[in-house]
């Protein structure tokens, strides 16, 4: 028998890029080493909303910030193919430098022609070190970078929350705050799962969220569950 | 690992009280998570709502839900509802989905591969389905790809997530639906109805037979960056067909969208009219405009009915009756190996005064539908009649009697009339008649 002609479904790129805070602090209590396996294990979650996202082509990599940003996963990798490599702590907290180095590759000029709004997840247990507001300015200079869902990670009562707000810039999404190990692990896996199958293929949405206050600009997203009420051991970082 | 129920060994069904003991996690979606839970000597999925979607309105639906029977077998409907000491939120019970149905997520991503003729038959058990559903006063709120399934094997459909279910014109707008789903109207904030299901299922079955949308054409193909108000524009405020026969500013982009003129020129007229009618003027015109689920039932009947094999490759192609007529007997080309077509031999019968064709393969089989006559449900699982080679002469066909009444044969031009017993089968003659009861055939060549 004949095969039915024709290719798969059109589908378009979406780039999800990891900001992850590689600072000195990050090494206290554990915190790092949360995060990388906060990441792993998110990653065949992400693999799973990809195998059921038909408009999507998912594509991951990863910034470091601490003395200075730097792509620690830098050439985009398909999300089937994506494993991650784990991030050590040491220096300062430059997230306006990291904000700027993913603008860099949101330029109209480096990004494909046509493309679903890409997923920047902020996670970090401070505050920016240098220039946050330049960096900010640069990212939403670019169309990519505006239209970008943006959603932040604190880790601990530390991070600067209305630093988070603005680089979110959208009163229906808040930053999230980590108390615990486990909370981390929630909120990564939420915004692998639940804000990457917003981003690639908006869900089906309450009302109220969809269309509050005319057309909807943002993109509807379910807020993360609440990890259940930790142990004390886990309030140790 | 973070899940809802996490650390919840056991749920409680509501109404039997009875203990399910929650086991792995099958999914996640944007409204819960769904478990296999087992208990009363059976295994079934839980769906757990995320405490934010856990709402006393979704409760409130579910409970009028439990209650109704499902519409037809292949619902995989609520059965009741459960819950969990010490923990917030709520769930249901519904039964499992065997493994053998595959998602449309895999049939898009071209992980399955069934031939025209599955996807027609799943089509067409979609469009009874939803009729059903829709028959007792209920709308379904939220077609679309995640919540049908199909066995890629024979067409055997199911449909999940009910419990978006609400009565028809009555619904409090819980879920307006998957965008590329929703109907215009919704898009722009009307609640979903039984109107806006009959265009999310027109959408449904033209990503099935076109593996691409009807609005996705150069207007999508100009957006950079996909995002919400964008898509607010082309399926909301501007949807316009691909195919629009009155304006062509939509029409897919070569080298990007091939998918959609690949498939459109290999249906038959009477399928392509019906997909443009629902997206021109159904576009406009939830009520009247909108193909309903009995037409697209008929139309998939007789689409299924037309298929025939290229003789040169093999490849499945369909009957044009139009093509017929306007190119000859010959004029029809494989839309595979681009050799002339040639027809099989065909049985043509009338049903409620309607006349049917159906092509006479080596492996057609015929149904209820077919030979009984008025209106029979489809059972493509128990067919009557099939088509077989003589066990002496393999030149020679024949039609088999599958059924438990005889059938009369009646050679062109005779008055001699044969009894055909079940078991036997009756020669396929040009001209040759077949009463299978009330509905008479004849074989054409």
């Amino acid at each position: 028998m004949v095969s039915r002609p024709g290719g798969e479904m059109a589908s378009r790129p979406l780039h999800f890029i990891f900001l992850c805070d590689g600072s000195g602090s990050m090494s206290i209590g554990g915190k790092i080493e949360a995060l990388n396996a906060a990441i792993r294990e998110a990653i065949p979650k992400m693999q799973e909303v990809a195998k059921e996202n038909v408009h999507a082509q998912i594509w991951v990599r990863a910034i470091k910030f601490a003395d200075r940003a730097e792509w620690h996963i830098g050439a985009p990798v398909k999300v089937e193919d994506f494993s991650w490599t784990d991030l050590t702590a040491d220096g300062l907290t430059a997230l306006g430098s990291a904000l700027e180095l993913a603008a860099e590759q949101l330029r109209v000029a480096v990004m494909p022609e046509r493309g679903l709004p890409p997923v920047l997840v902020l996670i970090t247990d401070g505050e920016p070190t240098d220039d946050f507001r330049k960096g900010l300015r640069r990212l939403f200079a670019e169309p990519w970078g505006k239209r970008a869902v943006r959603v932040a990670i604190a880790i601990g009562e530390e991070a600067r929350m209305s630093v988070l707000e603005d680089f979110i810039a959208d009163p229906e999404i808040k930053p999230l705050l980590a108390k615990n190990a486990d909370q981390l692990h929630g909120y990564i896996r939420w915004a692998s799962t639940v804000v990457l199958r917003a981003a690639s293929s908006p869900p089906s949405v309450p009302r109220k969220e969809a269309s509050a206050g005319g057309p909807a600009t943002h993109l509807p997203i379910v807020a993360p569950v609440t990890p259940a009420a930790p142990s004390a051991a886990d309030e140790v970082w | 690992m973070q899940y809802i129920l996490t650390n919840v060994a056991t749920v409680t069904g509501e109404s039997s009280g009875e203990s399910y003991r929650v086991g792995r996690l099958l999914g996640g979606g944007g409204q819960g998570e769904v478990y296999i839970a087992s208990g009363g000597g059976q295994e079934l999925a839980l769906k757990w709502y995320f405490p934010e979607s856990a709402t006393p309105a979704q409760r409130h639906a579910l409970e009028k839900l439990v209650e109704l029977p499902p519409p037809s077998p292949r619902f995989l409907w609520p059965s009741e509802l459960a819950t969990a000491g010490g923990v917030r939120s709520f769930g249901y019970l519904m039964p499992l989905r065997p493994e053998r149905f595959k998602s449309l997520f895999d049939l898009m991503k071209r992980r399955i591969e069934p031939t025209f003729r599955t996807l027609l038959t799943a089509g067409l058990a979609l469009a009874d389905s939803y009729w059903q559903l829709h028959a007792k006063g209920l709308c379904y709120c939220d077609i679309s790809f995640g919540n049908v399934f199909f066995d890629p094997a024979n067409g055997d459909v199911l449909i999940c997530d009910n419990d978006n279910v609400s009565i028809d014109r009555k619904s409090d707008g819980r879920v307006p639906g998957t965008p590329r789903f929703m109907a215009p109207e919704v898009v722009l904030g009307e609640p979903p109805s039984s109107d806006s299901d009959r265009f999310s299922l027109a959408v449904l079955l033209f990503y099935m037979l076109h593996v691409h949308h009807p609005l996705e054409g150069a207007k999508e193909h100009a957006i950079h960056c996909l995002d919400m108000p964008a898509l607010r524009k082309l399926f909301g405020e501007e949807p316009i067909f691909i195919f629009d026969p009155e304006n062509a500013a939509n029409r897919p982009v070569a080298g990007d969208q091939d998918n959609a003129e690949i498939y459109w020129k290999i249906y038959p007229r009477s399928l392509r009219e019906l997909f443009t009618r629902v997206f021109t003027r159904g576009l406009r015109d939830p009520r009247d405009g909108r193909v309903r689920e009995t037409e697209w039932r008929d139309e998939l009947v007789r689409v299924r009915d037309g298929i025939f094999y290229c003789a040169n490759c093999r490849g499945e192609n369909f009957y044009q009756p139009e093509a017929l007529a306007s190119l000859g007997p010959h004029g029809q080309l494989c839309w595979s190996c681009g050799k002339a077509l040639r027809l099989p031999l065909r049985l043509r019968y009338e049903d409620n005064k309607v006349s049917n064709v159906v092509m006479l393969n080596h492996d057609t089989r015929l149904f209820a539908h077919h030979l009984v006559g008025g209106r029979q449900r489809f059972d493509f699982g128990a067919p009557l009649a099939e088509v077989t080679r003589h066990p002496a002469d393999a030149s020679r066909w024949g039609l088999k009697n599958l059924s438990t009444v005889p059938w009369y044969f009646t050679p062109r031009e005779s008055d001699t009339t044969v009894e055909v017993l079940p078991g036997r089968a009756a020669s396929l003659l040009d001209g040759a008649r077949i009463a299978f009861g009330p509905v008479v055939g004849e074989v054409r060549a």
